[in-house]
């Protein structure tokens, strides 16, 4: 059937449209495959155009399907941009905390989302590549299952740093451009999975509900809902009904 | 910063519109190395959908004459607010609008929908249901009414005329309360014929050329009151003495097939956002996520071929059959295959006059509830007949002025703030008098809808659209890899042959490998097994 798993669960469903910016190689790929797959690869291609995956996400009173558009973060691609985050819910804007200059190129996205994007879009600033930190001890990841989620910076990363801690972006500036801006803000590693999960069930918990439920919400702002009482549905010769919610 | 400077393609594709989008899509699984290039700096070509601030800079540019050839004498209009009044309705901000500069009715039976399924592309997109038809009658005696049923039926019975409901089919005529006998047989008949018109040629055969209305005469009795709503059904631009037998037939039939298709009580869908622009970005979405490399504000200055009967602008020439192309700033690259538009259309060129109109209100008399189990609807369609509405009131012997056909957007399309509303307005009729008559249909509508508090116009958009090609058109040149889509349709309904267009090039571009037309299987297919 169509794109609503929801039908057979109790709990009400809605799809999020969530896109990935960022800079080449600062780990969105990455972070998508932890979070789908809870997986990770240490030599990753770079991503040609997009990827489209998807991954549910439960929270106590709904469950929320993750539509993820990862694009492709080297220049060449940058035209790709406008075509995701037109009509996304949620954006996670991502930077690599070893690398300063990617920092600003999060910042320029963010400033582009809050010019171009939907007004209501929901961003999250996310600081990857946080097991290259040595003050961070890399514990404390509950579903990290890599063996190898070793300290310090590992020989093949941009850095130049043998040893010791290879950040050069520290929390604080970060989070207080995130807090002025307004958006979610996390550091995380994809390779040991720390802080993945929560980036996601943060912005999942963040999406009001009238954006889910339909338009007639906060006035004069187009909402970006599924709206269960106008949809038609192509497959199946039938149309939706106002399924959601209904306790039948 | 990488460039495109010296990279080799398969397939350069120029322009974003629909036909370039749908073949990017149907690449999408090929393994060819794909370059879709746009000169705008945004997508959806002649399809394309603005914010607020958007349609400013675009009229601008056409205004500049950068912009596509597609559009033309574009002006924006945002009428004072009365007074200081602070509770009088206004415009939210720019994002809360996406206008759809060529929107279109999808019908269910149409070819789109079924590739948007097999291509899994749907899932990408929300559609949503065009609801009541109405036509406009400038008769206000309600006794001389033969269509309109129970009073309830019409909306705004002032005397400046009124909107009459179209009946949805064969259902709706019998119960009709007003319809006389005679007539009620005489329309049957006519749309028992309609549904298998192609089986009884003998019966139009002759008549293809016939003036519709004539041929409704004379071969059904169908009495000339019910003359305006079936041409309605046709969205036929001309007026009805042009609107010949062959055109109308097929377009009615059309119709009534797809009612009850999606859900009973309508017969066709709008996409969500915009329209038309939506699909052509879900379109080029997939064909990223297959490796497409996209590049806007990037258009095309010349094309070189090594056949010495090219028109060959410059002395450069690449390896047999591939095309060298010569980008807007200066970087070449070479490809096998460039598809583009076509930069003078092969029929002769049509100019019609749009408008997109923001308005105060939700005009909820225009919406009324499909049928039970149908979805809410998020598009109603408004047409004046071919001479419903005149000009040069007091002057006799006018000609008759073509229809008008309004496509009034709920807020449900996500196409503007809820509370208001969106008119995409359009005639046939070209220039000053088209314009002209634009406003007149829009004025008529909100005062024909009685609702309280009136309605006011927060903004609007005119524009021409001109049945040629946007600014994607290639360069003349002979090669045989070097492919043209004609312009783009200025169609009310999507135009099913745009597919049949794609699927010729795609399957020149493919050739024995072709495989099925835009039939994928789902990506997320394993991924979605897994959970
Ligand atoms: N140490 C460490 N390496 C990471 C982490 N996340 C990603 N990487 C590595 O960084 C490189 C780039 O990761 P990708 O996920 O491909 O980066 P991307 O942002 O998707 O890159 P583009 O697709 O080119 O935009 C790969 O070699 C990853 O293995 C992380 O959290 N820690
Ligand atoms: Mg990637």
């Amino acid at each position: 059937m169509a794109d609503s798993g929801a039908q057979a669960q109790p709990k009400p469903s809605s799809s999020v449209k969530l896109v990935l910016l960022g800079e080449a190689a600062v780990g969105k790929s990455s972070l998508v495959m932890r979070f789908v797959n809870n997986d990770f690869q240490e030599n990753k291609e770079p991503t040609i155009g997009a990827a489209f995956l998807t991954q549910k996400c439960n929270l106590p009173t709904r469950t929320i399907k993750f539509e993820i558009w990862d694009t492709a973060g080297q220049e060449r691609f940058a035209s790709l941009a406008p075509m995701y985050y037109r009509n996304a819910q949620a954006a996670l804007v991502v930077y690599d905390i070893t690398k300063p200059s990617s920092l600003t190129k999060a910042q320029h996205w963010v400033a582009e989302l809050q010019r171009q994007a939907s007004p209501g879009i929901v961003i999250a600033l996310v600081g990857n590549k946080l097991d290259l930190a040595s003050s961070n001890p890399n514990s404390g990841s509950s579903d990290g299952d890599d063996a190898d989620a070793a300290p310090a910076a590992e020989g093949e990363e941009e850095g130049e740093e043998g040893e010791g801690d290879a950040r050069r972006v520290p929390t604080k500036t970060a989070k207080a451009y995130a807090d002025e801006e307004g958006l979610l803000f996390f550091e995380t590693s994809a390779k040991t999975g720390l802080n993945v999960a929560e980036v996601f069930t943060a912005i999942a918990n963040a999406i009001p509900e009238t954006s889910l439920k339909g338009p007639r919400g906060v006035g004069g702002q187009t909402s970006l809902g599924r709206q269960e009482d106008a949809r038609v549905n192509l497959v199946g010769g039938r149309t939706e009904g106002a399924k959601e919610g209904c306790a039948c | 910063m990488d460039t495109l400077d010296g990279t080799i393609w398969d397939v350069l594709i120029v322009g974003t519109g629909i036909q370039q989008s749908l073949l990017a899509l149907a690449l999408s699984r090929s393994g060819k190395k794909i370059l879709h290039i746009d000169p705008n700096d945004y997508y959806g070509g002649a399809e394309a959908a603005f914010s607020l601030q958007e349609a400013e800079e675009w009229a601008n540019k056409v205004d500049a004459g950068s912009s596509s050839a597609a559009y033309a004498n574009i002006s924006i209009s945002k009428p004072e607010k009365a007074g200081s009044d602070a509770s009088a309705p206004s415009l939210s901000f720019s994002r809360a609008y996406s206008l759809a500069l060529s929107p279109q009715l999808i019908y269910a039976r149409s070819s789109l929908i079924q590739y948007l399924v097999s291509s899994n592309v749907y899932r990408q997109l929300e559609f949503l249901a065009v609801g009541s038809w109405w036509v406009y009658s400038g008769e206000p005696d309600l006794a001389s009414n033969v269509i309109a049923g129970e009073p309830s039926e019409g909306v705004g019975q002032s005397r400046h005329g009124r909107l009459l409901k179209v009946p949805n089919g064969r259902e709706d005529v019998f119960q009709d309360q007003v319809l006389d006998f005679k007539a009620k047989r005489a329309l049957m008949k006519f749309l028992r014929f309609i549904v298998e018109y192609e089986e009884q040629q003998e019966v139009w055969e002759e008549h293809r050329q016939q003036p519709f209305p004539t041929f409704l005469s004379e071969q059904f009795k169908v009495p000339v009151a019910l003359h305006a709503p079936l041409l309605a059904l046709t969205l036929s631009a001309d007026s009805s003495n042009n609107t010949t037998t062959e055109f109308a037939l097929p377009r009615i039939a059309r119709h009534l097939r797809s009612v009850g298709v999606f859900g009973a009580g309508f017969g066709s869908v709008i996409p969500k956002f915009g329209g038309t622009s939506e699909i052509t970005q879900a379109a080029c979405r997939a064909s990223a996520v297959g490796g497409g490399v996209y590049a806007l504000g990037t258009g095309l200055s010349s094309l070189t071929n090594d056949e010495p009967s090219g028109a060959e602008r410059n002395s450069e020439t690449v390896g047999s059959g591939g095309v060298r192309v010569r980008l807007k700033d200066d970087e070449t690259v070479s490809t096998q295959w460039v598809i583009g538009e076509e930069s003078e259309p092969t029929t002769p060129k049509t100019t019609y006059c749009r408008s997109i109109t923001i308005v105060s209100s939700p005009l909820t008399p225009l919406f009324p509830p499909i049928a039970e189990e149908a979805p809410d609807p998020a598009c109603a369609v408004i047409a004046f007949p071919s001479g419903g509405l005149s000009l040069d009131e007091g002057i006799p012997d006018q000609p008759e002025l073509p229809p008008v056909h309004i496509f009034v957007h709920s807020s449900d399309t996500g196409e503007c703030p809820a509370g208001q509303s969106v008119l995409y307005v359009s005639t046939s009729l070209s220039g000053e008098k088209g314009f002209q008559l634009l406003g007149k249909a829009v004025e008529t509508l909100l005062r024909t809808v009685d609702i309280s508090p009136p309605p006011t116009v927060l903004w609007s958009a005119q524009y021409e659209q001109r049945y040629s090609a946007a600014n994607s058109s290639l360069p003349p040149s002979s090669s045989e890899h070097v492919l043209k889509f004609p312009p783009s349709s200025v169609d009310l309904a999507f135009d099913d042959s745009i597919l049949d267009q794609v699927k010729s090039v795609w399957q020149k571009i493919m050739g024995d490998d072709a495989g099925e037309f835009l039939v994928f299987k789902d990506r997320e297919a394993n991924v979605d097994a897994e959970e």
